[in-house]
């Protein structure tokens, strides 16, 4: 093969390669005057170390803006989506935390005689926080599902076939994982329960307390899998637990990808955009009155990380990120206007 | 001129390769590997490709540039009249600093 032929061939080889950095949104648009021009580049300058590292690091930033978290690349086009797909992934991850935070202080929060104002009025946005979430989150999946179905009854399935696939297998494993809990529930509300009998409507601190209760003992098995008692737990539950986290990333990847995929009315741009700015401000509500109530005094003495001071004031600081990432989504949500 | 009023503002550290990039459609189509010589000619700043395609896509999504249709695999890059005068009053705000430093220097300082 002619040196020169060979040279070419390498140069878009790399080129290629480099493309890779982008997403596929940009690579759309760009991909082939972008190769172009690195081959040429390749000619003047074959090893450009700098060249490398600006391509490989504007990539990086082009791949944020793509789920959403900055708007600097200047693809406007799917802004919206990538940010309500991206703000269901931290949010679902975030309410695993969040909620069973949310337990520990609400159990303490019941345990107690007195309930200062302060420290009822944080455990409330906490309350109200973690339950608008919850509601978004169902709410967005129960959208997505109808969407996906309606799309599917017009012989329009093929791109949502995949992600379909995986959201369908990963909720199945957390239906699986939370199988007990309705019967708990009943349980609970039917006085069935022999060491706790049925709290009424007319002991709110009871029934908070139990709620609570079962809270901390669904979601600490997620968040703490390694800490379970494992001669207690079968096999089988034990490496459900295990997967749950991974299973609510790959529900909230998948859902995220449908997101992009499903054709959405003209108003779901405007409630998408309204839904991230809500999940914002909900997140940053949860983590400052968590926080507020930390420093406050809420443990009273005791300590609401049951993992140990490290591992939870990691779990703390993983809250924190999530909480203002999703507000830093919110907040770019409000701006586009695309 | 607030960043909502003043397209460049709002593209930050990339602000400066706008320029030359919006100065060197000023002359003409190109597309991007003849910026880049164009920009590297005229100002001796070569532009990374990263960061050319960077300010490309802001400067489209900014309604100051136009993407033309392709000639193959290189696509041309066109100025718009919201460029030009984006551009203009640019390049006037500039001269007038320009004039004030060099008055002041001239006063306070014996250079040149």
């Amino acid at each position: 093969m002619d040196t020169r032929v060979r040279s070419k061939l390498d140069g878009t080889r790399r080129a290629v390669r480099l493309l890779r950095w982008y997403p596929i949104a940009w690579r759309e648009q760009y991909g082939d005057e972008f190769v172009d021009h690195l081959e040429q580049e390749f000619v003047d300058r074959p090893v450009d170390l700098g060249r490398t590292v600006n391509v490989v690091y504007k990539g990086f930033a082009a791949r944020i803006a793509d789920v959403g978290l900055s708007n600097g690349d200047g693809l406007a086009k799917g802004r919206t989506r990538a940010a309500v797909g991206t703000s269901f992934v931290l949010t679902a991850l975030m309410a695993m935390l969040a909620l069973n935070f949310w337990s520990v202080a609400m159990g303490l929060w019941g345990g107690r005689r007195y309930h200062p104002a302060p420290d009822t009025v944080v455990t409330g946005v906490l309350s109200v926080a973690i339950g608008f979430l919850l509601v978004i989150l169902i709410a967005m999946v129960v959208t997505v599902a109808v969407c996906v179905l309606r799309q599917i009854m017009r012989g329009r399935a093929r791109p949502l076939v995949v992600p379909s696939l995986f959201a369908l297998g990963a909720g199945g494993l957390l239906l699986y994982d939370v199988r007990w809990l309705p019967r708990m529930l009943v349980q609970y509300a039917h006085g069935t329960e022999p060491l706790r009998p049925n709290p009424t409507l007319s002991q709110p601190l009871r029934v908070i307390d139990e709620l609570a209760r079962i809270t901390w003992m669904l979601t600490q098995r997620w968040v703490t899998p390694w800490s379970q008692n494992a001669s207690n737990t079968p096999a089988v539950q034990t490496v459900v637990n295990y997967l749950v986290p991974l299973a609510v990333l790959i529900l909230g990847i998948s859902i995220a990808l449908l997101v992009r995929r499903i054709e959405l009315p003209h108003f779901g741009e405007r409630l998408g955009r309204a839904t991230v700015a809500l999940q914002g401000a909900l997140a940053a509500s949860f983590f400052v009155a968590y926080a507020l109530w930390f420093v406050v005094g809420g443990p009273s003495g005791d300590t609401p990380f049951w993992m140990g001071p490290q591992a939870g004031g990691a779990y703390l600081a993983i809250l924190a990120l999530f909480a203002v990432l999703i507000g830093r989504l919110g907040i770019l949500a409000r701006r586009v206007r695309a | 001129m607030t960043s909502s009023e003043n397209p460049l503002a709002g593209l930050g550290r990339n602000a400066g390769a706008a320029v030359l990039v919006l100065s060197s459609l000023a002359g003409g189509d190109k597309h991007g590997y003849a910026l880049v010589k164009d920009v590297e000619g005229f100002s001796g700043v070569h532009l990374p490709p990263g960061t050319l395609y960077q300010v490309l896509a802001r400067l489209v999504s900014r309604g100051l540039i136009v993407a033309l249709e392709a000639d193959s695999r290189r696509r041309p890059y066109r100025l718009t009249a919201q460029g030009a005068t984006v551009l203009a009053d640019y390049i006037t705000a500039q001269q007038r600093i320009l004039k004030t430093g060099q008055a002041r220097l001239k006063r306070s300082w014996t250079l040149a």
